[in-house]
Order: C-alpha cells, then sequence, then structure tokens
C-alpha cells in the first residue's frame, strides 16, 4: 500500500511514518502542494493524507487540483480548524473523509483502513460475521458465543458489531461516537467506557476469554487471536 | 395574522406621513379660502349697503320734494320701482313680481303710508316697528313670511315719517352660496391630489429604505459578504445605504481577523498537542507495566480535556463575537435526543440517576448540527456531573410555529446561589463543579448565535431548570422544514 503524506509541520510527519510504516503503508512525505503534485503524477498512491494549512496551496485546492489530473485515490485530510468548513464536507460525500487534529492514532489508522476497504466489502459480512467463537448474525440481528445466544439491546448489538468489524484493531471513543451514534463530540464524562463496560458484561461472561480489552488512554479492542 | 397583512399600507410610514401632512396642509388651504369667502362677502355687502344708503338717500330727497298731493303716492312709487330696477346682484331667473326690493314710508304715528313691493308690507312695518332702535347705517332685518333676511336702509323726512327701503338678502346669500360651493370642490381637488403627491413621493422614499432594510436583513452571521443596494442620489437614503455599507466593512475585516486570530491559534496549538499526544500513544503501544503507562494515559486524558478546552474557548469567543460559522441544516430535535439520551442513560443508570423524556414527537428546527450535538451533550453532562444519587432529570421538547422549547429540569440541589446571574458566564462553576466551567457558557453562546435564548433558574420545588428556546422561523429554508413538521405530525 502506498501512502502520500502532505504535512508541513515536520514534527507530525516524523511520528507518523513509523506507525505508518508499522502498519504496512510505504509513506511518501511532502511537505509542501508543489512537492505533493510532482509526487502524485510521478508515482500511483492507494491513499494520500492530506493536511489543510499547507504553505503554498490550501488543502482543499489541492486535492481539488490532483482530482482535475485524474488522480482518483481516496484522501483524508486534516484538519486544525475546529468548524469543518462546507468545502470539507463536500470532498467527505464524495467518498473522503476527514479528521481534526489532535487526533488518536488509532483512529488515523482506522479511517485509513475505512477509505481502502470502501469497495471491498466481502459478501459473507454483509450477513454474518465470526470472531473466535462470538458469532453475529445481520439477519436476524442476534448475537451468541459458542453456544450461548447473547441477550444485547439493539444499540449493544450495533457497537459490538462496529468493534467485530475492527476485531484486532484500535477503536478510539470519538471513533464510537461518530460512527456507532453519529455524533462527532468529545464529552466530559465516560459515556462510551459505560456502554462498553455493559457489553463486556454480557459478552464476556464468567468462565470465559474476555474479548473486549481496554486501553487505557488510547481505546478499546476485541481479540480475535 | 391576517388583520396584519390585510392593510400593511395603513401600517406604513409612507401613509402616516401623508396622513399628517394631508391634514396641516388641509387646514391651511381651508384657513386661505375662509378668509377669501369673508373678503368677498364683505365686499358684496358693502356694495349694497352702498346702493342702498345712495337709493333712500335719492327718495328721501325726492319724498321731500314732491308736493304731497294725490300725485306724491304715484311720483314716489314710480321713482321706487325705477329704483329697484337696478338692483346689485340680482339673478335674472326671478319671478316677475319683484320681492326682493321694498319701498316703505311710515308717518310718525307709525302708519303705512305708502309701500311698494310684494304683498302689502304689513309684515314689514311690523318688523320695522318691532326693532327698538333706528341706526343710520344699514341692518339686517327678518320679516314673517320671507326666508331670507332684509337689508333695510332708512331716511328721516322733515314731516317726522321715515322711509325704509328694504333689499332681500336672498341674491346676495346664492352668490355666497354659489362662492362656497366652488370653493369647497377646489379646496377638495387641491387637498386630495396634494396627498396623492405626497404619498406616493414619501412611498417611493421609503421605498428605498425599504429594500435598504431587506437587503440587511439577509446579511447573516454566515454571509457578511453582501451589500445593500446603493443609489446614485447623494441624499439622505443614499447616505444610509452608504453607511451601513462602511458599517459592514469594518464588521467584516473585524470578523475576517477574528476568524484568522483563532484559527491561527488553533492551528499553533493543536499540531504541538497531534504530535505529543502521537508521540505519547506510541509510547504506549509498547510494552509497558501498568505502572509505567498510568502517568502516560493520564497525559493523555489531560491533553484531551486541554483539547477540549480550547475548542471550547475558541468557540465561545467566537459565538459572542457574533463570528461562529454557522452551516445550517435541518436537524430533528425529538431524534436527536433520543439518540443522547440512548448514549448517557447507562451512565445516569450507572450514577443512580434516572432520566425521562416528553416529547410530542418530531421537531425540526435549523441548526449546526455539530454545534448541537455539543449542546445537548453539554447539558446531559452538566446534569452528569452535578447530580447525585436516586435524582431524576426531566427533559421535555415542545414546539410551537415559532420556536422549539427544551426544558432539562432535575430535583437535585439546583443551582448554587454564588453562581448567581453569572450563569452564562465563561470559567463559572460551582464549588464542587469538576468542569472547567465552560458548558453552560457554550451552550448559551451557541443558542444565541442561532437566535435563541436559555434562562436558568431554580424549581420552586427544588432543583434546576434549563430552558432553551430555538427559534424555528428564520427565512427561506424554513417553509421546507414546515412541511416536513407537518407530514410527521399527520
Amino acid at each position: 500500500m502506498r501512502l502520500l503524506l502532505v504535512e508541513d509541520e515536520s514534527e507530525i510527519q516524523s511520528f507518523l511514518q513509523q506507525p505508518l510504516a508499522d502498519a504496512g503503508y510505504e509513506v511518501d512525505a511532502a511537505k509542501d502542494g508543489r512537492t505533493a503534485i510532482q509526487l502524485a503524477s510521478a508515482k500511483k498512491y492507494d491513499v494520500l493524507i492530506v493536511d489543510l494549512g499547507l504553505p503554498d496551496l490550501d488543502g482543499i485546492d489541492l486535492i481539488l487540483q490532483l482530482r482535475r489530473s485524474g488522480i482518483s485515490s481516496p484522501v483524508l485530510i486534516l484538519s486544525a480548524r475546529r468548524s469543518v468548513d462546507d468545502r470539507v464536507k463536500g470532498l467527505e460525500q464524495g467518498g473522503d473523509d476527514y479528521l481534526t487534529k489532535p487526533f488518536a492514532l488509532a483512529e488515523l489508522l482506522a479511517r485509513l483502513r475505512n477509505l481502502l476497504r470502501r469497495n471491498l466489502v466481502t459478501s459473507e459480512e454483509a450477513t454474518r460475521l465470526r470472531v473466535l467463537d462470538l458469532e453475529l448474525d445481520f439477519i436476524s440481528r442476534r448475537a451468541s458465543r459458542g453456544e450461548e445466544v447473547l441477550n444485547l439491546s439493539p444499540q449493544e448489538f450495533v457497537l459490538l458489531t462496529y468493534l467485530c468489524r475492527h476485531a484486532g484493531r484500535v477503536v478510539t471513543r470519538s471513533m464510537l461516537l461518530s460512527e456507532v451514534w453519529g455524533m462527532r463530540i468529545q464529552p466530559n464524562t465516560n459515556v462510551v467506557d459505560v456502554h462498553i463496560y455493559r457489553l463486556r458484561g454480557k459478552v464476556d461472561t464468567e468462565g470465559r476469554e474476555p474479548l473486549i480489552k481496554t486501553l487505557r488512554g488510547i481505546g478499546y479492542v476485541l481479540k480475535d487471536r | 395574522m391576517s388583520s396584519k397583512i390585510a392593510n400593511p399600507v395603513m401600517r406604513s410610514a409612507a401613509w402616516r406621513i401623508s396622513l399628517w401632512a394631508t391634514l396641516a396642509f388641509a387646514i391651511g388651504t381651508m384657513l386661505v379660502f375662509v378668509m377669501l369667502h369673508r373678503f368677498v362677502a364683505n365686499d358684496i355687502q358693502r356694495r349694497s349697503d352702498a346702493w342702498l344708503t345712495g337709493e333712500v338717500a335719492v327718495l328721501g330727497d325726492v319724498a321731500g320734494r314732491t308736493p304731497k298731493d294725490r300725485l306724491y303716492g304715484r311720483v314716489v312709487g314710480e321713482v321706487a320701482e325705477l329704483a329697484s330696477r337696478e338692483v346689485p346682484n340680482k339673478l335674472r331667473s326671478n319671478s316677475s313680481e319683484n320681492d326682493s326690493v321694498f319701498f316703505l314710508q311710515a308717518g310718525d304715528d307709525g302708519t303705512l303710508k305708502l309701500w311698494v313691493g310684494a304683498g302689502n308690507g304689513l309684515p314689514n312695518l311690523a318688523a320695522i316697528r318691532a326693532r327698538k332702535f333706528i341706526s343710520d347705517v344699514p341692518y339686517d332685518l327678518n320679516v314673517q313670511g320671507f326666508n331670507q333676511p332684509f337689508r333695510i336702509a332708512s331716511v328721516r323726512l322733515d314731516d317726522g315719517s321715515h322711509i325704509y327701503l328694504g333689499l332681500s338678502e336672498r341674491d346676495e346669500l346664492r352668490v355666497l352660496n354659489n362662492l362656497r360651493f366652488r370653493f369647497f370642490c377646489l379646496w377638495l381637488l387641491i387637498v386630495l391630489f396634494g396627498s396623492a403627491i405626497v404619498f406616493f413621493v414619501t412611498r417611493r422614499m421609503l421605498g428605498h429604505v425599504r429594500v435598504i432594510t431587506e437587503a440587511a436583513s439577509r446579511i447573516g452571521q454566515s454571509d457578511l459578504s453582501s451589500r445593500v443596494p446603493t443609489s446614485k442620489r447623494n441624499d439622505e437614503v443614499g447616505h444610509l445605504a452608504l453607511t451601513l455599507n462602511r458599517m459592514l466593512d469594518r464588521i467584516e475585516s473585524s470578523v475576517h481577523q477574528l476568524h484568522t486570530i483563532t484559527d491561527s491559534l488553533a492551528h499553533d496549538l493543536r499540531s504541538p498537542l497531534t504530535a505529543i499526544r502521537g508521540k505519547l500513544e506510541i509510547v504506549l503501544s509498547g510494552d509497558l507495566r501498568v505502572e509505567q503507562s498510568e502517568p502516560i494515559v493520564s497525559a493523555i486524558d489531560e491533553l484531551d480535556r486541554l483539547t477540549e478546552f480550547l475548542n471550547t474557548s475558541l468557540d465561545v469567543a467566537e459565538a459572542k463575537a457574533d463570528a461562529l460559522r454557522l452551516s445550517l441544516t435541518e436537524v430533528d430535535l425529538d431524534e436527536l435526543i433520543r439518540v443522547m439520551i440512548d448514549l448517557y442513560e447507562p451512565s445516569m443508570s450507572e450514577k443512580g440517576l434516572r432520566v425521562n423524556l416528553r416529547s410530542a414527537g418530531s421537531v425540526t428546527v435549523l441548526a449546526d448540527a455539530a454545534l448541537l450535538h455539543r449542546v445537548i451533550a453539554n447539558l446531559l453532562d452538566n446534569e452528569l456531573n452535578h447530580l447525585s444519587a436516586s435524582c431524576t432529570v426531566s427533559i421535555t421538547l415542545s414546539a410551537s410555529e415559532n420556536a422549539a422549547t427544551l426544558i432539562v429540569e432535575d430535583d437535585g440541589p439546583g443551582f448554587a446561589s454564588e453562581i448567581g446571574l453569572q450563569m452564562f458566564k465563561q470559567r463559572v462553576k460551582g464549588r464542587d463543579s469538576q468542569g472547567h466551567g465552560l458548558g453552560l457558557a457554550f451552550v448559551e453562546a451557541v443558542v444565541r448565535a442561532h437566535g435563541g435564548s436559555v434562562t436558568a433558574s431554580n424549581r420552586p420545588g427544588g432543583g434546576a431548570l434549563l430552558l432553551v428556546t430555538w427559534p424555528r422561523e428564520t427565512g427561506e429554508k424554513v417553509r421546507a422544514s414546515h412541511s416536513l413538521t407537518l407530514e410527521a405530525i399527520s
């Protein structure tokens, strides 16, 4: 997987490169819009990360220029602005995604995977999903662990589905808030923790191997090994 | 509503201005006409008086010189007859009988000695004798059997008898009536014409003002770049438009400056925060013992709180300066609150709090969805942070045609009196509060930026009550949301 990172802050560029490489991306970095255009027209990238505040060019104009020159790879937009302006929303509808700074690394990786995965949904996943002995049936909307059927509320089922779809990978609170509840908020309270705590009470019952793991300060992960 | 729309002209300033202008104009022209009328009436009177005194002197002379024989009556009668032919203001349409002039000679004993005129002259003599005094100047006399008074001039003869010459004021009054009618018609025409001109001129003038007002009201927080139309004329209205546009220029530039400052502040702080957070996460993802990871975890938590604080303070600052960039969409408050309660309910019940919702169904408002989400989350965070176990939070959502009303109340300790009116100020919080004191300031700032209001009070039975009013009628887009709401209700 080739990735082009367009970011003028060297601090951020340097700390992102290692985790991205660890996640299996072949990373090229550009510090400004011109370099980005040169690189993108020379090589084909599977995904791009573009910061909006570039020294020579507005990030959105860069994306639009790339699109005009026929480069259609998905873009993850990084923004230091608080309110996301309408042009970013327009791009989001066009299949790209955005993330506001500061972000959790896990979330950046998850959103990159989402961008790349959008066109490859397997047909098996559409009806049923299996992680170890946990099984989700999307037609009857029932979850079971081994032989035991889990008694989940509809909300808990959606939450567990999201964790299963990202099994083995870190999921952050703000990812859960935006994907499960459809909100981009940062609550001061531990509202998401309580949902996970309750779900864990139903999924990881006595005598079974705990599947939902909390990574303090980062998020949660559903074990798949 | 319908009566308001029924007569918009009556409520306009143009109407009021032209009404007062017309009134002043009408009174002025009326005064001019009244004076003119008096002048004409006096002139007519003076002329007929001059004729009367002249004629009566001639008649007195004739009567004095004519010998008092049998021919006396005929001679004087003939002269009187001739004189009455030259009556001023006489109308040709009169009947053949001459009833507009009489001549009367009365002896000093009060008997009728000679009479020329219509009828037998007795009522005329009676009316003359009824007068207490005899004056040398002509005077008015009402005679029984005649509708109009007579103007009488008299002269005393040497033998003690009096000669009276009477002229009916009928013709004179007819002339004056005619004049009054013409004056009235002319006055009415002038007033109507004048008021129409005043009305259309002021309406045209105020029409420019209205165009400016409409344009100015379209310039909202999100659209500071448009300007009111200016005219080339160098009058007050033109100045108004120019001044308004200059004011908008200044506002736009200061809002732009504020955005630049907050954006660069946000950018300069966020990028290092991102770098710090990322590095901490990398450390955390390595193999660490619990006691090693604990400080890093709490550092990340602190960073997240710092970020949230930064976001909220900048939002509050922008909202207070009326510079919040809103991207309005239709949001169903009912649906949003249900999802929010769904999100918060486990935390609440974990803490021993109950939450219930009363809502009549879908309530669509125009709002910036992301900000509205945070407003509701702040309200619920506030309850979650401040209430102790076994309290109940009641949320009531209702809507009228113009506004959506959201009431969040609880039966907890209520707002501390020390907070009082400072409730919505930044960094004001209760003694035991854990937050950074921006929650309600943010709620208020955002709601006000959308044109709504928030009030906080303590319930009479104890507990806090927050009332949020969100406007529903804000321009063109509302019509669409309106029909959506109606569909949802039906």
